[in-house]
Parts: structure tokens; sequence; C-alpha cells
């Protein structure tokens, strides 16, 4: 098993979260008005932001491939209209940090729902923790900034932990994903087999 | 040059073995024609001969000798899946960047390429989205050329081209491969033939069941030829041989759709415009047009999934006069985007629950329909691990099994094999005789001439001709053919 | 990086991509560390000229794609105002706790979400990701395998959102109806998500295995079809920020608009 990415996994994971900056568009002027009344309703669907990442790990299953494609998302959503822009290169950054620190805890051997939940936790604290910085959410009211961060942490286990597990679930049932995952020794013992 | 002995090779979670000691030997400057059903493995062979596999693709396979050339070129299938530039120079280019080639000469032989695929183009640096088909192709075939390859591997170059842009590729193919190893999988073969010096047909296996020179194969083996589907010349004559006589059918006056000063927009642009025009209950309308003319546009409109403005007319069994999704079915070209379950079972199940078709005749219906279109017995499989033929009988099933009155096809037959295509055709005409009215938009005139009643053929985005084909009486003389 | 709008050329598209990346990120990383909304007005006006007459592209283009810019304001500003901690009371309501210092930090947060929002449509507006990917590649050694994946997958978008229509007309054909709440997005998602990824990751695959056949990965060194040097734009660029930065410096001491200096 090549544990590089290939140019394949590379172009394919760019691919998947290009594809989340499409759907996000789904969610985008939802985000943006909904983000007015500021009672942090917006954060229930925040995980929609670092959802590429957990989604091309589960598929491709090799190291970075979380960080790229938080990288990538963010690019997509740059050229789909880019007002976010180069703050979102660096939310993108780290999330995709967060999301990577905890499958490389794993060794990247775990694809296990609970695992994806906690990369989900990684990535929302990674993103809470640049909106001291260019949010200053520490200087919310005290119940505003618990609802912050109840509702964000709440709404990506949801999105990027949950959704994200059963929507690869549901596409590895489509039998495209099977191309792409990495052959394992005992494919090649399978053919092994078969010569005697 | 090209050699593999006893090879074997083996998809993860396949249960059978693909190739069973196949050995294959290809003489340099040879021109190779591979065919064989679809699920052969033909693609999977040139792959294997070529080193894509297992070098980029990552296929368990065992041989006992293995000899590839280090200098290939492969053109593939999909026009939109080849390309990794957005503009035509820039993807030659991309070429000679991973050769190494200095920049100062890459303009000169950038021009040299396109020209030598007869690809003249007023500036280079155009966007290649802006490019046909066969235009895309042409390219293909260019930056191949720019790999200065000893040995070409075809890869199906003109399935998804129509028959302009086929003619086209397969000319240009003809001239730039002389001096070159040629191995071709295809089965559109009536251009390709006077290319080759050797056919070599696979079965469903990926074993080798004929082997030689073309018009010797040909001769031999037309039967089997015709069993595994292959585009060979005059095939349509020995299917219309075997074709029922027509029934006879109902006059067909009753009017199903009526059109007046109807248009189509796309982009806030008028794409399509019908004068006047009647589709009759129990017609099969054929339209037809060059590829960009408003077909497509037409069908949308139709099915008021663009803007349209203008009067349409349906008279539809509900009474409701309105565009009832309920009583049309619609037919996508690529079936996948229309699958939303996991099994074929569940697919038909949700047709029949959005129809008023009452619950408890369910499942006699659903047996009865998966029977007819052949799906009884992957009827637990997701929609999208079927074969190509089945997934397209899935979603016309889809859109027939809840007593619709009329069937739009985009292209329904486009990019198929023969059986498939021929297996399509008499589903329609069951169809058609259970008082379905059928639309399809086609490239092939053969269909035309086999199954149309009407053909409506489009020019720039204008219904600008209406053909009355109909068979109901051998009397009919042309002169009750109308043109508007 | 719009993909097909037409537009004139400036002196801002000549600009290195990745210097002029580089260089706005820096300012995004030092903006962080910028507590004064004075300093900030200064920068959106200068900014906003570069923005309005600097792009090359047409007027519709640039109204269009300022108009979230107020949202974008507003969305980032409310929340702070309105729920945001500070001594001088104005209004209170209910939850609602308006207080200067809220306010100030609110306004504050909205321009410098406005910052940013216009040097990424500068920069969006006056950049070939063509140039982007061929500069980082060979000013900033990003490895080809991710140039040339980034530069293929966005020949793919329009694929993509072509077969996001097609979609969206297939499931209105097929009377698709969505439960309510959680579930019902869960299966949106599901339902866009299964066939566009399906689509796209077997195409993907595709163009990856025929940029391989154009022996992609075979040699270690390649040449390039463009070459993207620095120039004395760069030097301009550079300069002009510069010199609006001090600007901004001195105008935000001695002219005051807001009547708070630090909101942190």
């Amino acid at each position: 098993m090549k544990k590089t990415l290939t140019l394949t996994d590379i172009l394919i994971t760019i691919v998947i979260a290009f594809i989340f900056s499409v759907i996000y568009k789904l969610w985008g002027p939802l985000y943006s008005f909904v983000g007015i009344l500021g009672l942090h309703v917006d954060q229930l669907i925040y995980g929609m932001w670092f959802m590429a990442a957990t989604v091309a790990f589960l598929i491709i299953r090799k190291p970075g491939i979380a960080l790229l494609a938080e990288l990538a998302a963010a690019q997509g959503e740059f050229l789909f209209g880019g007002q976010w822009g180069i703050s979102l290169l660096l939310y993108g950054l780290i999330q995709g940090l967060g999301c990577e620190l905890i499958f490389a805890m794993y060794r990247y051997k775990s694809y296990r729902l609970y695992v994806t939940c906690l990369a989900a936790i990684g990535a929302a604290i990674g993103s809470l923790l640049l909106d001291v910085f260019y949010g200053y959410i520490d200087s919310l009211a005290l119940w505003n900034l618990t609802l912050l961060i109840v509702a964000r942490l709440v709404g990506s286990i949801l999105i990027t932990g949950v959704f994200a597990y059963y929507l690869v679930e549901a596409l590895d049932k489509t039998g495209v994903t099977k191309a792409i995952r990495p052959v394992s020794n005992d494919d090649y013992q399978r053919l092994e087999d078969e010569m005697r | 040059m090209l050699e593999v002995k006893n090879l074997r090779a083996k998809y993860p979670n396949e249960t059978s073995l693909l190739f069973k000691d196949v050995s294959l030997s290809i003489q340099q400057g040879e021109k190779v024609l591979l065919v064989g059903p679809s699920g052969s493995g033909k693609s999977t062979l040139l792959q294997i001969l070529a080193g894509l596999i297992p070098d980029v693709i990552e296929v368990p396979i065992k041989a006992d000798k293995r000899k590839i050339s280090e200098s290939y070129g492969m053109v593939f299938q999909d026009p939109d899946a080849q390309f990794c530039m957005p503009y035509v120079d820039e993807e030659i280019a991309f070429v000679l960047e991973n050769r190494n080639i200095s920049q100062q000469n890459m303009a000169f032989l950038i021009s040299q390429y396109l020209d030598r695929v007869g690809l003249q183009l007023a500036d280079e640096h155009v966007s290649i989205q802006q490019l046909s088909g066969g235009m895309k192709q042409r390219l293909a075939i260019a930056s191949v050329l720019a790999l200065e390859p000893e040995v070409l591997f075809l890869d199906e170059p003109t399935a998804m081209l129509d028959q302009i842009g086929t003619k086209q590729v397969w000319d240009t193919l003809k001239e730039v491969s002389e001096d070159k190893t040629v191995v071709i999988v295809e089965h559109k073969i009536d251009h390709v033939l006077p290319l080759v010096d050797r056919v070599i047909i696979l079965d469903e296996i990926g074993a080798i069941v004929a082997d030689g020179e073309p018009n010797d194969i040909f001769s031999r083996f037309r039967s089997k030829l015709y069993q595994y589907g292959i585009w060979y010349p005059n095939i349509w004559d020995d299917y219309a041989q075997q074709l029922p006589n027509y029934a006879q059918y109902d006059n067909m006056h009753q009017p199903i759709i009526t059109m007046d000063s109807f248009h189509g927009y796309y982009q806030k642009q008028i794409k399509m415009h019908v004068n006047d025009a009647v589709i009759h209950r129990g017609d099969w309308l054929a339209i037809t047009g060059e590829n960009g003319s408003g077909k497509s546009t037409l069908m949308l409109a139709i099915m008021q999934l663009i803007k349209t403005s203008g009067e349409i007319n349906y008279f539809l069994s509900d009474n409701s006069n309105t565009c009832d999704y309920r009583k049309m079915g619609y037919v996508f070209q690529n079936p996948e985007l229309q699958f939303i379950t996991n099994s074929v079972y569940a697919e038909l199940e949700h047709s029949l629950k959005n129809s008023d078709v009452h619950p408890e005749k369910f499942a006699d219906r659903l047996e009865a329909h998966l029977k007819r279109y052949n799906l009884y017995h992957v009827k637990d499989h997701h929609p999208y691990q079927l074969s190509i033929g089945q997934k397209k009988r899935l979603s016309v099933a889809t859109a027939t099994i809840a007593d619709v009155d009329i069937l739009l096809l985009d292209e329904p037959t486009f990019g198929q094999d023969a059986k498939n295509t021929f297996q399509m055709l008499e589903l329609f005409e069951e169809c058609r005789k259970n008082n379905i009215t059928i639309v399809m938009v086609t490239h092939q005139p053969e269909i035309v001439e086999l199954y149309a009643t009407k053909e409506w053929r489009i020019k720039d985005g204008e219904l600008m001709e209406i053909l009355d084909l109909s068979r109901v009486q051998e009397n009919i003389s042309k002169d009750d053919m109308y043109v508007y | 990086m719009s993909i097909s709008v037409s537009y004139q050329p400036t002196w801002l598209h000549q600009i290195n991509p990745s210097f002029k990346l580089l260089t706005l990120t820096a300012l995004f990383i030092g903006l962080l560390f910028v507590h004064n909304p004075n300093f900030l007005l200064y920068m959106i006006t200068g900014i906003a000229v570069l923005y309005l007459f600097g792009t090359g592209h047409r007027w519709k283009v640039i109204g269009l794609l300022a108009i979230p810019l107020t949202i974008i304001f507003l969305s980032s500003s409310t929340t702070m105002i309105f729920f945001g901690e500070g001594e001088q009371t104005w209004f209170k309501f209910g939850l609602i706790h308006i207080t200067e210092e809220s306010f100030y930090r609110g306004i504050h947060l909205g321009l410098r979400s406005m910052v940013f929002g216009l040097l990424s449509l500068l920069f969006a507006l006056t950049t070939r990701p063509v140039y982007l990917f061929y500069s980082t590649m060979q000013q900033l050694k990003l490895k080809p395998k991710y140039a040339y994946s980034f530069m293929a997958a966005i020949r793919m978008l329009p694929i993509i959102v072509e077969e996001f229509q097609t979609l969206r007309q297939a499931l209105k054909v097929r009377g698709v109806q969505y439960s309510k709440g959680v579930k019902g997005m869960y299966e949106k998602v599901k339902l866009y998500a299964i066939p566009l990824l399906a689509q796209s990751i077997r195409r993907a695959h595709r163009i990856a295995v025929a940029m391989e056949a154009k022996q992609f990965s075979k040699n270690n060194k390649r040449t390039f079809y463009y070459h993207l040097g620095y120039t004395n734009k760069d030097l301009l660029f550079f300069f002009i920020l510069v010199v609006w930065l001090i600007i901004s410096y001195v105008c935000s001491n001695q002219f005051t608009v807001f009547p708070v200096e630090y909101v942190r």
C-alpha cells in the first residue's frame, strides 16, 4: 500500500471538496441571513464547512487527505464567489489540521463513526480558536459564547461526523469507491489462490 | 513488441477471475482491433498492455511474461475525462512539459500537432469547453501525438460522438497512425475496419475466441458479433430482417400535446421555438437534428423543466391539462442522475408510491415489470452497480411503471452496444402498444426508419420540418408527407 | 477567480500571483492584531478604490459581487453588537444588551470582514487560476501533482455545475419529497451528494489516469509553458500597500471617526 498521495488521490480529494462547495451553495445564502440574528442557529450547520475533510478521508483513507480537502474547500468557495476568501484559507488550514490530528492519533487506520465524530470536534475546536482572533468570541456574553460553542460542537458532530460517515457508507454501496481505495494484500492473495 | 503470457487478473471484491491464462502478442506496426461484449475486459486488457495497470490503476494481475512499450499514447472514451487544462494550447503544452521540452519550442510544436489532426483554429488559446465532441477527441489525439509514441492505444475513442464526429476522428486516426503500432477497442466498427489488419474477439470472461484477418473473421463470426452486440457494418439490415411485421395501429388522431408559438429559454435567451405542432396519442415521434440544435431544450421545455413561453396544452388521462409528472415519464441521458434509492426494487417502488396506483397492486406490478425489463435477477442490487444496459432499462422502467401517457427519452440508445439498443427499441415499441406515446431524441437514422411514425427536424433552435412516417397502411403515398 | 467573464487586464493582473497571495495573507494575519476601527475604515477606502477602478472588470460584475459584502458586514457585526460584553449600556431588552464597547467591537468586526472580503475579491478578479498554480510551482516550489490536480479540478467545475442542474430536474421529475427538520436536511444532502460524488470521483479518476498516460510522473524535471517571474509591478503593489498602511495609521490617530481606539 502506497502511503504517499498519488495524483489520483489528490485530484479526487480536490474534486470532492469542490462538490461540497457546490452543495454549500444550497446553504450559503441561508447561512448569511440567519447569521444576522446572532442567536447561533447558523452554527448548527457550520459543520457543512468541514464535511469535505471527513468525507474525503473516509473515502481515500490516507494521511494528509483531510487537510488537503479543507484547503481545497476554501479554494472552492473562493472560486464560487470569493467574498470570504483569504480568511477561509486560514480557517481551512486550522480545521484541516484539527481533523488530521485525530485521524493521526488512530494512525489513519480507524474509519469508525466515533473517530469521525472526534475528527469533527477537532475541526470545530480549530475553528473556535481562530474565532477568538478573528471574531473576538471571548468578548461575547458568557451565555452567548456557551451557546455558540455548544451549537457549533453539536452541529459539527452531527454533520461533519454522523452525516459524513453515513454519506460515505451510502457511497460505498454505489461501488464507486472500490476502484480508488488502496488494494489490500488479501486481494493479491485471492489472485494467488486462484492460481492453484 | 507487446506481449502477455498466461495473463490473469482479479478486481478487488469481484468473485470471478477476469482473463484465464490469456496469451497475446502484437508485432511492431500491426494494427489490431479488439472486440467483445460489455464486461469482457477489453479496456482492462488495453490498460494492461499499456502498463497503466498495475502502475497507475492498482489491480492484482499475474502473468508469466509481460512485455510493454515505454513509448505509448492512449486516447480514451470520454471527451470530458481526459483533459486537465482549460485551453487547447495549454493541454498540449502539458504533454510537452512532461517531456521536458524547452519553452521556446512549444508554440511551434503545438501548432504542428494541431495541424496533424486537422484542428485549424484561428486562435489556439481557445477554451476546450467550446469545442464539439469530435473536436475534443481530435485534440486528445493531438496531445497523444505530442508524446511521439510508438504504440497507439485507442479505447473506444468515438463511443460518445455522433456520426459526423466519428467519421472525422477515424479519418484523422488513419492518417496519423500509419507508422505506428495500433491497438483499438471499439464496438462501432464501420470506420475502423479499413484501418486494421487483425481482429481479436474476446468472450464474456475475456478469453480469446477468434484471432485473424478482418475479412475472414467477419465472414466466419458474424453471428457471434451479432450476439455480442458489436456494431458491424450492415447490422441494421440483419436486425430488420428478423423484426416482426408491424402491427396495425389505431388511427392516431387524438392529440396528447399541442404547441403554439412555444419557446424554451436557457439563461434568459430563447433557445428553441416551435411554431405550431401536435403530438398525437400512439405516436413514436423522433426528434432529430445536429448537435446543439435545441433538441434536448425542446424536451426540457415540454417537461416544463426550463422557462417557457407561448402556448402548450397537455391532454393527459388525469384530465388536469397540466404538465403532470405522474403521467409523463422522462428519461435523461445519464440514468444515474435519476436514481434515488439503494436498490432496483426500491427504485421502482418509489415510482409507484408517487402515482395513483393502488398499494395493493404494488407487489404484482413490481414483479411483472422487473421481469419485463429483464431486471428481476438484479432486483436487490444497487442501481449504480448495474451494467450500462441494465441502468438504461431501469431508468425507463421507473418512468413507465406507473401508468404514464407519454414517455420522453433523451438519446436513450446513445453510446450503447447493438444488443442493448435493439432490446431498448423493442421495449419502447411494447410501451407504444400499451398506449404510451413515445417521444425520443435520436441521431440514428435507422431508428427513425424502422420505428418512428413522425420525425421532427430541428435546426438552429427551430422546428423546421415535420415528416409523417406512419406505417399504418401500406397505401399511404408520398403525397401524404407534409412539410412545413 | 471568475471562470468566464471578460475583462480588460490591468497592472493588478500582472503582479506575480504567488507574491500577491503571500502579501495578502500577511496582511490578513497582520490585521488580526489591529484593534482600532478607525484604522480599518481608512484601509477600506483605499482598498475600495483599487477594487472599483483597478480590476478591469465591468461595473455590473463589480457591483454584483459587492452586494454580499453588506450581508457579510451585518452577519459579522450583529452578534457582537447585541450580545457582546461591555460596561456602558446603551440599550437593554431581554437578552439583547447593546453597550458602547460591544457596539464598536461589532462595527470593528464588520469592517474587518469587509476588508478581507474586498481583498479576496480583488485577488480573485485579477488572478487567473492557471497562472496562480504555475506561479506556486515556480516561486513556492509546490509539487506539480498538487498544482495540476487543482487545475484539472477547476476544469471539471462547469461539468459539476451542469450535473447539479440536471440532477435538480431529475429529482423534480421523480417527484422527490423531503422530510422536515434534520432528517430532511440529511436526505437532501444525500440525494445531491451521492450522484455528484459518484460521477465526479469516477471522472477525476479517469482524468488522473489520462494524465499519467501522458507521462506526468515519469520525469522528475519538467519545463513550463508559462514563466512567471517578478516585475516592477510587484514592487509598485507592495509600495502602494505600505504607503496606504502608513496613511491609514496616521489618519486613524489624527482624524478619528469612531470615538474608540481599542475595541479588544
